[in-house]
């Protein structure tokens, strides 16, 4: 049984078909990467499996458990978090209190061990994406790579079985890319499932294992990252023909 | 004994509120509210801030409800139903005050819910104006269909005041009996306010407020804490229906009067919104303002001036008033003031830091 499962998931807009037809499969412990072209239907996807918008047909399985449909507070409940393409901070909460938020949830109570509390746990989130320092500051005053990495502290915090991350290294500087990619790995290490979104080939492909390439809503490649890099379909998806 | 527990009382307040300005400043005006009618009592002011200190908390409770993103044009309806859920229980029922109040706070938290179901949908401006509809609606009900149970237009009389007079017979004994009732509920209920705002819920209202879609990714279910935010707030919002109601032993329409809903809104964003403290801020200078200096204080001395009427010139005075506030304080001057103490705090925290890096210094 795979841990996330996804069948002939499909979503219109209209005339659009933002998603059609997508079926595939994560495993656990595994690291995916799924890239594509602009407008390809990245994030629709993503969007369809955690709940904010609902399929057209299609199902999506969590464990061999049916979740399509559910609203996305119970998806997350149920161990599937995603962070945002923009990041989206409470502006007006201080940075360990954005962690305590996701704490606050069914589920994020249930993962605090009993020894600790919800402060001394949401500060060990906050020091494994290296945000410790700035704990008490309010989240508005966070520069945008710090963010980012909020935004991952916050989706790790539930503990959750799979993380579905939506451009992690989206608007970072090299270093700061550098980074991410090593919190990342490390995640990965301690056992966690993770599919990523993300338009920095270079950086997504020294990462992941296996890659998804997705183009007009449909998967139209998938592979170790050097199949992908010499397949002539991405190659043609990306750069275009050769006349 | 005694001294046991005042030593506790000290260190209490050695630890909880010496050593935080604004804590330090909040307990002055406290105080000074407290010695008041000692210092000058005069029945004007002291009415005016009865009314402020039920008023203000209906603004806070507005403002708890706008700390979870739900900002309501029709607050007036909790406070008029409050006034008359009471009004009607004693009506019919007789029962006493210290019975229909508490009924009426769960009944309206209920309506609250009840009310909360259609908003959840909503977000901004159509939120407020559908919250704007409602205390409409329960007046035209009033009014119209019920209206033999409501009693129409003329409303409710004849109800219980808040000290009988056959307890307090001297009627400035009992304007000051209410002032300090009203006093210790404003208290009490600013504290309970305050430690929602700052618990762990009030943490996830604001989230809510700054990020619905996020919130919901955290795997908070917003339906629940969006109706917990409105039975809340509309619990709170009724005592000051229930008071009012008690105070001029009168319900009637005007109770759901746009006027009545503004005020919170005003409240708020004079003090500071979304604060708790602001709105208390907010009503007292509001009332203090408009309800004491401007139209107590200067028609007094008879002013005219070229035949205009200080009547015609209130309303734009106050506003310049405001818009001089707002200007020179624009994010609330509850906050603004809290801000300030809060800076003069900060150096002595980081010559403390300094010292613990000396001392470790030293030591290495």
């Amino acid at each position: 049984m795979h841990l996330l499962e996804v069948e002939n998931l499909t979503k219109r807009f209209g005339g659009l078909i933002a998603v059609n037809n997508v079926s595939l499969h994560v495993d656990e412990g595994e690291l995916v990467g799924i890239i594509g072209p602009n407008g390809a239907g990245k994030t629709t996807l993503f969007n369809l499996i955690t709940g904010y918008l609902r399929p057209d047909s299609g199902k999506v399985k969590l464990r061999g458990e049916d979740i399509t449909g559910l609203s996305p507070d119970k998806i997350a409940n149920k161990g599937l978090t995603r962070t945002f393409q923009i990041v989206r901070p409470f502006r007006h909460l201080p940075t360990i209190a954005n962690v305590l938020v996701a704490l606050q949830s069914h589920r994020g109570k249930r993962r605090i061990e009993w020894i600790k509390t919800p402060e001394r746990k949401a500060m060990e989130m906050l020091e494994d994406v290296g945000l410790s320092d700035m704990a008490l500051e309010p989240a508005e005053n966070l520069s945008h790579g710090d963010l980012k990495r909020l935004e991952i502290a916050r989706a790790m915090a539930l503990e959750p079985e799979i993380v579905l991350l939506d451009e992690p290294f989206g608007g970072l500087n090299p270093v700061e890319t550098e980074y991410m990619v090593k919190s990342l790995q490390r995640i990965h290490l301690d056992g966690h499932t993770l599919v990523i979104v993300e338009h920095k080939l270079h950086a997504l492909m020294k990462l992941v294992k296996r890659v998804l390439v997705m183009y007009n809503g449909e998967i139209i490649a998938e592979g170790a990252p050097e199949e992908i890099a010499k397949n002539k379909k991405v190659i043609e998806v990306y750069l275009g023909k050769v006349i | 004994m005694l001294a046991r527990y005042m030593r506790k009382v000290y260190t209490s307040l050695a630890t909880h509120i010496y050593d935080i300005p604004s804590r330090m400043m909040a307990l002055m005006l406290l105080s000074m509210f407290t010695l008041l009618p000692f210092i000058r009592f005069e029945v004007t002011l002291i009415s005016t801030l009865i009314e402020a200190n039920f008023i203000a908390i209906f603004a806070a409770s507005w403002d708890l409800l706008f700390r979870a993103g739900q900002v309501s044009l029709g607050h007036a309806l909790f406070y008029g139903m409050g006034g008359y859920t009471t009004a009607i229980l004693f009506k019919y029922l007789g029962w006493p005050i210290w019975i229909t109040i508490p009924i009426s706070m769960l009944v309206n938290a209920a309506l609250a819910l009840i009310i909360g179901i259609p908003c959840l949908r909503l977000k901004g401006p159509y939120l407020a104006l559908v919250t704007m509809a409602f205390p409409l609606v329960t007046l035209g009900l009033i009014k119209g269909p019920f209206s033999s149970v409501t009693g129409g237009e003329i409303g409710i009389y004849g109800l219980p005041s808040l000290f009988p007079r056959e307890l307090i017979k001297s009627p400035l004994d009992r304007v000051m009996a209410e002032y300090y009732l009203t006093l210790t509920l404003m208290m009490f209920c600013s504290i309970i306010l305050y430690k929602i705002a700052y618990s762990k819920t009030g943490m996830v209202f604001v989230s809510i407020l700054d990020d619905e879609l996020a919130s919901k990714a955290c795997g908070i279910n917003v339906t629940k804490y969006k109706l917990m935010a409105f039975a809340i707030s509309g619990f709170f919002a009724s005592l000051a229906g229930c008071i009012h109601a008690h105070r001029i032993n009168v319900v009637n329409p005007p109770m759901f009067g746009v006027n009545i809903s503004l005020i919170p809104l005003i409240a708020a964003v004079l003090g500071g919104l979304g604060t708790i403290y602001g709105p208390f801020v907010g009503t007292y200078i509001y009332y203090i303002l408009d309800r004491y200096i401007l139209t107590i204080l200067i028609p007094m001395h008879k002013w005219t001036f070229y035949n205009v009427e200080w009547g015609q010139v209130k309303p734009i005075i106050f506003t310049l008033i405001v818009i001089v506030f707002i200007i020179k304080w624009p994010r609330g001057i509850g906050r603004g003031i809290v801000e300030k103490l809060e800076d003069l705090e900060k150096p002595r925290e980081i010559e403390e830091i300094e010292k613990e890096k000396s001392k470790k210094h030293e030591k290495s």
